[in-house]
């Protein structure tokens, strides 16, 4: 079972209370890191029809910043201001992934995707090209499920109580009807409330490096992390991974590992003796780089098998859809 | 357009018992190429909703998703509910690529669901007036109401009424259409919150299915007034009575026309060509000397009170250009004619007007012939 069930457990015995906490608070807004938003607009708009997939990330709470003299203005309100961050998303390369055709979830398949990730799922989103920019029949069912799901919602982060968020944010992104059109590229992002089976659009915040972004950046931690590889890779360790002329030094590398070269080694490179040591890291650096590049040939050569397969299967799918 | 799709959209075009129409086809895939969705215009209360059908040209063996107009946002036919909730079965839960009539009854079936939305939403309209009405007339069958909103239009309340509980395709003998006939009254009530003592007459306008005025003007009827203080449980049978009537009277209209193009046949012979379900055209080949020409009579519905109009065509003389068409007379509708005379002397007499008017036609044909050189 995922963890998300566990955090949940312990409040269990509010469930009516709970259940009405959970949808009634309205996010202030939904961001998310430039590459984030640019990476899943490649990926919907390199895919060769509709796609769909998860968006994770966290909800924080913040504290309110309001500067003001006047109290009467200073609204002091009742419900927690929330800021959903996107932080990452899983894309499959078709629709209906995790979801019936009649738009009800899939549970044990979404379990199964998130037992895979630590992030929390938040929400989903969809992207079709040439169509209205509104939510579909299906994708209303799907987010109104995932919405008003108990087991998939996640603890809201630096909250003075403890509040939980289901994954109620959904991304349409879609391309414009006319091709001649000067942007192209659509999207618009909701949470979808419970409460009143409304999708309200919420304003995107695009989070970029660089001045003007600067006192946005400061409340707003990037999470990028290094890539889970939970298998075994074929290759990474053993030695058909460089070929031909890579052998022979990536044996030296490692023997350059296993002699312990040492950072305190790096100061010989002062001095007189310098000479030899420099041969010795120009070899280390050779190595490194002939297995980078034994690296990116095996990634091409894998992506190039991955297409083809892709292509294969694409034909059996015209095959059964009867276009032989 | 993928095969399996193809065949879906095609059982629907020619089976549905409303006539659903294509409005544009396109394709979402990143090379275009295989059409992969489209939009339908379903009519519903005497005007067409508007759906996007969309299929995954890439997947084609997936159940379609549908878009729905922009004012239908809190349409959620299918919504699941909470977790756990039993799921009711509907079109989309056991979807089978393979069958084609799949595409048909998921449409069918959620515009009955749009019915019941719009019907639920109508009554929820704050309006006193508007509730009256609707509980009267509540008894009536196959009442669609629609509930117009948005930023800039007012608020009103459509209903379609299908009036006349005759099956109109069963009273015409012989008659073709695929779908079935009937006539609606229009009636639209703006919503006023406040109650009105004098609330003002409603909207009211007569519509009938397109192939009905083959037979009878839904135009030439003319509604009974609404008087001051009227509902529609009163109005609506006053309505019907004088309705039926006409429709009767039209009915029997054809067989009148039917006994004049019977009459036609004695002086002119066998027609080519003749419409034997509401008999309003006949054409009969006729020839004066050696000069052989097609005599066109098409029969108004007002017969015999207007009389037919005639046109001439030419079976000698043709066109250069465009095409080679063959030379026809204006059409010709000012000749002796009484609505007293009975079917025969009509026929005659128009049969002597033409043996005159022939020679002019001919004059013309070879003016014409003459030009052309």
């Amino acid at each position: 079972m995922n963890r998300y069930s566990i955090s949940f457990l312990p409040v269990n015995s509010f469930l009516p209370s709970f259940h009405s906490a959970m949808d009634a608070i309205s996010l202030q807004k939904i961001q998310i890191s430039g590459p984030t938003l640019a990476s899943l607009i490649q990926r919907v708009s390199s895919a060769a029809g509709d796609v769909d997939g998860l968006l994770f990330g966290r909800v924080s709470h913040i504290t309110p910043f309001t500067l003001s003299d006047d109290s009467s203005t200073a609204t002091t309100s009742d419900q927690p201001t929330l800021v959903a961050t996107v932080t990452s998303f899983f894309s499959s390369n078709s629709t209906s992934t995790f979801y019936s055709a009649s738009g009800q979830l899939d549970t044990p398949t979404l379990n199964n995707l998130l037992s895979t990730s630590d992030d929390r799922l938040i929400g989903w989103f969809s992207g079709r090209r040439k169509t209205q920019l509104r939510p579909s029949m299906r994708e209303s069912s799907v987010t109104s499920a995932l919405a008003s799901s108990i087991q998939f919602s996640s603890q809201v982060q630096s909250s003075p109580e403890s509040l939980t968020f289901p994954p109620c944010i959904f991304f349409l992104l879609t391309t414009p009807f006319q091709d001649q059109l000067i942007h192209t590229h659509e999207y618009k992002a909701f949470q979808f409330r419970s409460s009143t089976d409304s999708f309200d659009p919420k304003t995107l915040d695009v989070v970029n490096l660089g001045p003007a972004f600067r006192g946005h950046y400061g409340n707003f931690t990037p999470n990028s992390p290094f890539p889970d590889l939970p298998f075994q890779v074929k290759g990474l360790n053993c030695e058909s991974m460089v070929e031909d002329e890579g052998e022979k030094e990536n044996q030296k590398f490692g023997t350059l590992c296993d002699q312990s070269f040492k950072i305190g080694r790096l100061k010989s490179l002062m001095g007189s003796e310098a000479a030899n040591y420099t041969a010795e890291l120009e070899e280390l650096y050779n190595n490194m780089i002939n297995k980078l590049n034994g690296l990116a040939k095996l990634v091409e050569q894998s992506s190039a098998r991955v297409l083809e397969q892709e292509n294969h299967n694409m034909k059996l799918r015209y095959k059964v859809a009867g276009f032989e | 357009m993928p095969p399996i799709v193809f065949t879906q959209l095609n059982y629907l075009l020619t089976h549905s018992p409303h006539s659903i129409k294509v409005e544009q086809m396109w394709s979402g895939s990143k090379n275009p190429g295989l059409l992969d969705r489209f939009t339908l215009a379903i009519p519903f209360c005497l005007d067409y909703i508007k759906w996007d059908v969309i299929y995954n040209a890439q997947f084609p063996l997936l159940a379609p998703d549908i878009v729905f107009g922009p004012e239908d946002e809190k349409f959620r036919p299918y919504n699941a509910g909470g977790e756990g909730d039993l799921k009711p079965k509907n079109s989309l839960s056991d979807w089978n690529c393979k069958d084609p009539t799949r595409l048909l009854s998921l449409i069918l079936e959620l515009r009955s669901l749009y019915m019941a939305y719009q019907k639920k939403r109508v009554g929820e309209v704050d309006d006193e007036r508007l509730k009256f009405e609707i509980n009267t007339i509540y008894s009536r069958e196959g009442i669609e109401m629609y509930m117009t909103s948005g930023v800039d239009k007012p608020e009103e309340v459509k209903l379609a009424v299908p009036l006349l509980e005759m099956d109109l395709n069963k009273m015409v003998a012989g008659s073709t259409w695929r779908h079935q006939q009937k006539i609606y009254l229009q009636v639209i009530y703006p919503v006023s919150r406040k109650y009105l003592a004098m609330a003002s007459a409603p909207r009211l306008k007569l519509v009938s299915s397109p192939e009905l005025k083959a037979f009878f003007s839904i135009d030439e009827f003319r509604l009974p007034s609404w008087l001051e203080g009227m509902c529609m449980a009163e109005y609506l049978p006053t309505l019907e009575e004088m309705l039926e009537s006409q429709i009767r009277d039209a009915i029997s209209s054809i067989e009148v026309r039917r006994k004049f193009i019977t009459a036609l046949a004695i002086p002119f012979g066998r027609p080519v060509e003749s419409d034997p379900v509401f008999c309003r055209k006949a054409t009969f080949l006729a020839c004066s000397g050696v000069f052989t020409f097609l005599v066109h009579i098409s029969l108004p519905i007002q017969f015999p009170r207007q009389q037919p109009a005639l046109m001439l065509q030419s079976s000698q003389h043709f066109h250069s250009h465009p095409g080679n068409a063959p030379i026809k007379s204006a059409i010709l509708q000012d000749y002796p004619w009484s609505p007293r005379w009975d079917v025969v002397e009509m026929a005659e007499r128009i049969f002597d007007y033409l043996v005159e008017e022939c020679l002019n036609f001919k004059k013309y044909c070879n003016e014409v012939l003459v030009q052309q050189r």
